[in-house]
């Protein structure tokens, strides 16, 4: 029992405390009341009688039947023209891209019957490999975003293309300077026809009358400048972690924020197979804990200030003194030691990359990588990244310049929320009004826009057509999967009228095609060979989303300017008591989809909240300072006051260990329409039956608080870690987590856990011994059998006859994203549920990331329940910083499972596939299946979320326009049922469908679930077990293969792969290998 | 006798002759269904003008002789040689198709037939209106019917209570007679329980009887709740499946062509009506009046030469077959890999003579090669029973000589073959026994 460590999921767990005791017997936390059940707080009221209840359900039951004789008509209404490419009841897949100033991904549409309904990454095409976030996944649900405007708006009042627009030419004609503000802009066709608005206003006889300022609301600009100080150009190289067999990343959270994650994680997932070639090795300093560094091998817990001392001190051991301090604490010593000796054996196959976005930094940064010899191997200098072309020096002269009265005539926003993202945005937002004209393209009356004289809305992502060029050799096209919704008109349109060349198109505008191929045609067509005609070129271009260029070779050769390493202790962020680290959390970013209920209701990968910002803190340290560090959904957390120079917000503290001491974490992109902007209902906080909760002055209440406030600018750049002040208020606050709940009744066989090297230097036994049981053999002796031989039942028929679905997850390749959540969301139409009910514990998810911590202080489970040797101040320190598996846990399919023997109308069943089937007609909600499920993962339909009115604010399908994201193919449930992942089985029907129809067997590929599709890493492996030759069959049969809870023995289809660390852990090897020795040797001096 | 020879003479004269001309007559029926009906009626323009007496017309507008012949084998030829036909040739919209195999019999054939064809007019517009009001009429007597029962109901019930009454009041006369004491004050319900109880055994074992059959009858016709057959809601346009498919033949698939690729057969699109509807807009006013909301939504313009306004508007169907949303059904499925016809479900369309509706199952059972099913259409019941009875294939599955079986074929050998030695038990295996009858394979 001794081969893994101790796991635990919150530190209720770890503590044991009462509270967590009794809720880990219960599945559902708390019982529920009847009038809470039947959905209306007026009958409570009105303390409904007993026999008004039964007169209720009299009345309905004979509703009912009336109701179910006549059947309503249906409507069919065919096509007049049917489109080429459309067949009813078949999905059409497009090939795009994604990119909305922060993320980038080329991606595969699905659309049914025309309406986009579901986006993955595209694994064929692109530079990113398949690879996407919950955020991309989740935006095709923002195309039917009901909030979005709907007209083009003069003052707030809706009028025509043609008045708006001949009022901004005329203003802008007569303006004497105009400036436009826009995201990185990556598009050439847009960047020419920003071009062409210029030249039309006289800048280029005259270039100070048109200025055009890119601005992100994170920039990277230190990055580029560092660049510009080293190799004297002002870029940022791309990166390739695939090559890299050592990464150090310091305070970079690269697999889910930083620069391209996107393209990071699926590199990163190529090297993170044990049995590969080789695995990477993965370090990481940070101060709050992010989806890279729960994924590192060695963590350092530093502060914001002690980046540049984690350089310093790498550096130093190569022999390079870079004049700064590299005094850091003895734990972090200790990593950094292990780091520069993994990367003087790896000198040239290594990377290092850095979060912070100073200057001084990342020279050190630059340093560190040309002494590693990482140039022209992990990081490429001609082929460069044109994401982040932040300007912040521009940005910051002009917001001065608005605020004191000096602003331009007119000014055009495009991409951007300054008001929002602006650390005095507030000041810049109210000296707005001084400028004669402004206008904003944003799709939202949001924080900026509605404080501009004209809103141009522009399409939505998957209205219109785009090109990038993310990369200087790769080019890619986004094309529309619609017809545009309401009345938009693309940007790139917009300005090309703005700019006199063009008319308004409407709504089957062919404006922005024209260009952009005309543009292609110019530009992309000759400079390639391969294809001898355009169209056969465009078609290509289309269809592929993208071609890839040669990358152009550097004129001259690169070389590490070492003057820029002059003097920079002086230009270091200074280091202060306490620092506060502004980050972005997986499915908020930046804010961008605030009012996305998919992502509002995702939980963090790492403190597993929904639909809240809150400051996180070291649980030890929360403990001294007097916080609480325990809650359930009863119980809140305190709030405390955090102050950064004049701005303060008020949050409850979260307690997340591995949080650095001396260090508070809060995301950004929270408080999004702090003034009660209309961006969607979703983006504010909701009551416990419906409703947004107001604010005093009758606005409604936005979630969090907006940290952009303390995003300073420091050494010329913003700095998105500052010092800070904190003081506890008065008051608790209610935490919807789903960190506490679905408690696997402490058994602790669900994760298992081996470092590279006894997996390369033992066999199965050590890491991943099967679970035996004792039996009498034939001569009536105990013997020790694999629980596999084992059955209480018969069994099912599923091997060796048709089908039998299966699924691998590798938890060493699993970084625990989201993607996976989020697509599964998408495609089998999973409920929101909101704050209030993910509080009670009653999310719908039908997939969810356990996050287990662990830690090597309390390793052996069953060693706690001695009281004598377990010390609680121990496992304190445990939680300081604990090491982390990702665990996505979804339906097991059991073949003998506990569900379908307790189900008393036979609503769930088990298919000859292996699949354990909910049929939800026959289901009458006893929840018996719940309470018998070993991994928790039945869902029950508390409410009706597509009619309820508590859902109204959160739940899409109460909104005519949100339902249009629902999948055709998948039930939408009602109150009172059970369900449960599927294992897509949707897909298996349509996979085996292709399958029959082209007779030929079922191949790899026919059938994917949306979460294995979504997953960047390809963690998720799915197919037919009984197919020898399939992935999901061998993977299966892995030596790290094992089930979770195999000694429960229901015989699951699901398997996990041992987490495998490439990482030297004394404790786990005196586990798994020396004890095991012991215990060999013992019983062979026994017999 | 010599009379007689005379008329025999006749007859067989007039028989030949009527014999010649039928012949030419089926002859030109059949080549101008083959070579002129794609553009040409007899009675209206269509892509090409009307033929009717196209020759005298020729002839009248001062055509050459034998130009129309010329015509009809290269219209170029003859344009270039006559002017009149030179003005033909003007005629938008598109250019004819040379036919040079066409001698001048068979020409002469054509429109001769052609010339043979009646305007349409009242005779033909009988039938088919016979056919469209039978219905409404048919519905109005069932519902008459309804009113007798009721009125006679009411009726009953009136003589019951008169009747009632007279007894009592005689009851109450015999009783005065007799010398006994007259109840006045016991009322009709006191009356009712003294009678009650008096023959309480027989009035206990009735109730009994009604109510046990009020449960039965209750409970069975639960059963009908969701059973749709006999389901034909109205239509915007009365769409004759009996025409086009039975009696111009039209294959099912050429219009509800998603069939084998969907899970949707799909309803036609206007343009699939549209390639034959442009030319042919009806022979009788009823007819011509349902075409013309075709048009309407194709947004055709019949007049002249025709030609789309561009103003389209869809046509919105009452779906006939309507499964709750809880349910899967795939066409492609059972048409493509199970090689069902579309009669097993559909019954004969051919005989349809009115739009679609949901066939009973006992309609369905009459038809030739149909798998015969005892539940009502459209049930869950009729689904499985479907799949119970449904082989995949005779004998073992191998012999569909499918790769996608095969394979299944090979592990099912890999198992102990108790396994497949029972399905084969029966000689085939059945949809059922690989799964057909699972919940998940039509529910999720």
């Amino acid at each position: 029992m001794g081969m893994t460590r101790k796991y635990w999921k919150g530190l209720e767990e770890l503590r044991e405390t009462p509270e967590f005791l009794k809720s880990k017997e219960q599945e559902f936390p708390t019982q529920m009341s009847v009038e809470e059940f039947l959905g209306d707080e007026n009958l409570k009221e009105t303390s409904t009688a007993r026999r008004d209840f039964l007169k209720f359900l009299g009345f309905s039951v004979a509703a009912a039947t009336v109701a179910a004789c006549e059947a309503p008509v249906t409507k069919a209404i065919p096509y007049v023209n049917k489109p080429e490419n459309v067949t009813p009841g078949m999905p059409t897949w497009y090939a795009s891209t994604y990119y909305d100033g922060v993320s980038y991904a080329s991606i595969l549409v699905k659309t049914r019957e025309g309406r986009p309904i579901y986006i993955k990454g595209n694994k064929d095409f692109g530079i990113t490999f398949g690879g996407s976030n919950p955020q991309i996944i989740a935006s095709v649900l923002g195309l039917y975003d009901s909030a979005r405007l709907q007209n083009p708006t003069l003052k707030g009042e809706s009028d025509s293309w043609s008045n708006i627009d001949g009022s901004i030419k005329t203003a802008i004609k007569s303006a004497k300077k105009i400036v436009l503000v826009s995201n990185t802009v990556i598009s050439p066709s847009l960047g020419m026809a920003i071009g062409e608005l210029g030249a039309s206003l006289g800048a280029t006889e005259n270039p100070d009358k048109f200025e055009h300022i890119q601005y992100d609301a994170v920039s990277y600009a230190g990055m580029r400048l560092a660049y510009e100080a080293t190799f004297g150009k002002n870029i940022i190289p791309t990166h390739d972690f695939s090559k890299a067999k050592t990464i150090v990343s310091v305070g970079a959270d690269f697999l889910s924020s930083w620069l391209m994650p996107t393209q990071f994680a699926s590199q990163y997932g190529m090297r993170r197979n044990p049995a590969g070639e080789w695995m990477s090795k993965h370090f990481h300093f940070e101060s709050v804990m992010s989806v890279s560094g729960s994924n590192a091998d060695y963590r350092g817990m530093i502060k914001p200030s002690e980046q540049a001392n984690v350089l310093s001190y790498i550096l130093k051991g190569f022999g390079v003194a870079s004049g700064v301090s590299s005094e850091l604490s003895k734990s972090v010593i200790a990593i950094a030691d292990e780091a520069i000796k993994s990367l003087k054996a790896t000198k040239g196959e290594s990377i290092v990359v850095c979060g912070s976005n100073n200057k001084a930094v990342q020279i050190l940064v630059n340093k560190l990588n040309n002494v590693l010899g990482a140039y022209s191997k992990t990081l490429d200098l001609n082929n460069t990244i044109n994401l982040f072309k932040s300007e912040d020096a521009k940005m910051n002269k002009f917001v001065s310049n608005v605020i004191a009265g000096k602003g331009p005539d007119a000014v055009i926003f495009l991409g951007v929320n300054p008001v929002y993202t602006l650390a005095n945005g507030k000041q810049f937002g109210e000296a707005l009004g001084k400028i004669g004209t402004s206008v904003s393209l944003a799709s939202h009356s949001d924080e900026t826009a509605s404080l501009c004289k004209f809103i141009c809305p522009d399409h939505h992502a998957l209205e219109s057509w785009s090109d990038f060029n993310p990369t200087v050799a790769h080019y890619s096209i986004a094309q529309p999967t619609i017809r545009p919704l309401f009345n938009t008109a693309s940007a790139l349109e917009s300005m090309l009228v703005w700019a006199g060349k063009v008319n308004r198109g409407g709504k089957d505008s062919k404006v922005s095609y024209d260009y952009i191929m005309k543009t292609w045609e110019t530009y992309g067509f000759p400079a390639q060979t391969k294809y001898l005609d355009f169209h056969t070129y465009w078609n290509m271009a289309i269809h592929n989303s993208c071609v890839e260029m040669t990358v152009p070779a550097s004129e001259i050769a690169m070389v590490f300017n070492d003057a820029a390493l002059a003097g920079l202790a002086g230009q270091l962020p200074k280091s202060s008591g306490l620092e506060v680290v502004m980050y972005q959390k997986a499915g908020i970013g930046i804010g961008l989809q605030a009012n996305n209920p998919w992502l509002q209701e995702l939980p963090d990968p790492l403190t597993k909240v929904t639909w809240d910002n809150y400051i996180t803190m070291n649980p030890v340290e929360m403990v001294k300072a007097g916080y609480v560090t325990t809650y359930d959904q009863e119980h809140g957390l305190n709030l405390a006051k955090v102050k950064v120079g004049n701005n303060e917000v008020t949050l409850p503290v979260y307690p997340l260990p591995g949080q650095a001491e001396n260090t508070i974490g809060i995301a950004l992109g929270y408080g999004r329409g702090a003034n009660g902007e209309n961006i969607g209902k979703a983006a504010f906080q909701t009551k416990e039956y419906g409703g947004n909760v107001t604010l005093e002055n009758g606005n409604p209440a936005p979630i969090g608080a907006n940290v952009f406030s303390f995003v300073q600018s420091e050494n010329g750049t913003m700095s998105y870690a500052a010092s800070a002040t904190m003081t506890k208020v008065e008051g608790s606050y209610l935490i919807a987590a789903t960190q506490i709940h679905h408690t696997v009744m402490g058994r602790h066989s669900i994760v298992r856990e081996t470092t590279l090297d006894i997996f390369k230097n033992n066999d199965r036994e050590a890491y991943n011994p099967p679970y035996m049981l004792s039996k009498l053999d034939k001569d009536g002796n105990h013997v020790k059998a694999p629980m596999a031989e084992f059955d209480l039942w018969d069994a099912h028929p599923v091997e060796k006859i048709g089908h039998r679905w299966g699924m691998t997850v590798d938890l060493s390749s699993c970084i625990g994203c989201g993607s996976c959540l989020v697509a599964c969301q998408a495609e089998n139409n999973v409920p929101v549920v909101g704050k209030d009910e993910v509080r009670r514990g009653r999310e719908m998810h039908w997939l969810r990331i356990d996050r287990y911590f662990s830690s090597d202080e309390e390793a052996v489970p069953g060693q706690r329940k001695d009281k004598e040797t377990f010390s609680y101040d121990k496992a304190e320190v445990a939680a300081l910083n604990p090491k982390v598996v990702h665990m996505p846990m979804m339906c097991h399919h059991c073949n003998h499972a506990p569900c379908e023997t307790v189900c008393p109308v036979a609503a769930t069943t088990h298919s000859n596939e292996g699949l354990n089937q909910m049929a939800y007609n026959r289901c009458i909600g006893t929840r018996y299946c719940a309470n018998n499920c070993p991994y928790k993962v039945r869902r029950f339909n508390w409410f009706n979320y597509p009619s309820y009115k508590k859902f109204t604010e959160v739940n899409p399908a109460q909104d005519d326009l949100g339902r249009m994201v629902l999948n055709p193919d998948v039930t939408v449930r009602t109150r009172g049922v059970m369900e449960k992942c599927s294992f897509c089985v949707q897909r298996i029907q349509a996979g085996k469908l292709v399958a029959k129809k082209e007779s030929r067997p079922v191949v790899d590929g026919d059938y994917t679930t949306a979460c294995s599709d979504a997953c960047p890493t390809n963690a998720i492996i799915v197919g037919d077990w009984n197919d020898m030759k399939s992935m999901v069959r061998s993977s299966s049969d892995d030596k790290l293969a094992y089930q979770a809870l195999e000694e429960v023995g229901v015989k699951p289809n699901v398997w996990y792969k041992v987490k495998v660390r490439n990482e030297k852990n004394d404790i786990l090897s005196k586990l798994q290998v020396a004890e095991k020795h012991e215990s060999h040797v013992e019983k062979k001096n026994h017999h | 006798m010599f009379i007689y020879l005379r008329n025999w003479c006749f007859s067989a004269l007039t028989l030949v002759f009527l014999a010649g001309t039928f012949t030419a007559q089926a002859q030109g029926d059949a080549l101008f269904k083959a070579k002129c009906a794609s553009c040409h009626q007899p009675h209206k323009n269509g892509t090409g003008p009307k033929l009717f007496q196209v020759r005298q017309k020729w002839t009248d507008g001062g055509a050459k002789e034998g130009s129309i012949y010329q015509w009809v084998n290269n219209w170029q030829n003859a344009a270039a040689s006559d002017p009149y036909a030179q003005t033909v040739s003007t005629w938008a919209p598109s250019a004819m198709q040379a036919f040079p195999e066409l001698k001048k019999e068979d020409v002469d054939a054509i429109l001769d037939w052609v010339d043979s064809q009646p305007e349409p007019g009242a005779e033909g517009a009988a039938g088919a209106t016979g056919a469209a009001t039978a219905d409404p009429l048919a519905t109005e007597e069932e519902s008459s019917m309804g009113w007798i029962w009721i009125i006679l109901g009411i009726i009953f019930f009136t003589i019951v209570v008169a009747v009632g009454g007279v007894r009592r009041q005689l009851k109450f006369a015999a009783a005065d007679d007799a010398g006994e004491p007259i109840n006045e004050s016991l009322t009709y319900s006191e009356e009712f329980k003294t009678w009650a109880w008096k023959y309480r055994l027989y009035v206990g074992l009735t109730s009994l009887v009604l109510v046990i059959s009020a449960i039965v009858t209750l409970f069975l016709s639960g059963y009908s709740i969701g059973v749709v057959e006999e389901y034909q809601p109205s239509q915007p346009i009365a769409f004759p499946h009996a025409i086009h498919t039975g009696t111009n033949g039209i294959d099912c698939k050429y219009c509800h062509n998603s069939v084998t690729l969907s899970k949707s057969a799909g309803l036609p699109t206007v343009n699939v009506c549209m390639n034959c509807h442009k030319q042919i807009n009806g022979r009788t006013p009823a007819q011509q009046e349902q075409i013309a909301k075709l048009y309407k939504s194709a947004g055709w313009d019949p007049a002249g030469a025709g030609k789309y306004t561009g103003k389209s508007t869809p046509i919105i169907w009452n779906k006939v077959h309507v499964l709750p949303d809880h349910v899967y059904f795939n066409h492609s499925q059972h048409v493509v890999v199970g090689g069902i016809d579309c009669k097993q479900c559909h019954g004969d369309m051919t005989k349809m003579v009115e739009t679609a509706k949901v066939q009973p199952v006992s309609e369905l059972n009459k038809i030739e090669g149909n798998i015969p099913l005892t539940r009502p259409t459209m049930t869950m019941g009729w689904c499985i029973e479907c799949h119970g009875a449904k082989e995949i294939s005779t004998g073992s599955i191998d012999t569909r000589n499918d790769g996608y079986y095969n394979e299944i074929h090979k592990r099912l050998l890999n198992n102990d073959k108790t396994l497949y030695g029972s399905y084969l038990k029966d000689g085939k295996v059945t949809v059922n026994e690989l799964g057909g009858w699972e919940c998940a394979k039509c529910h999720y």
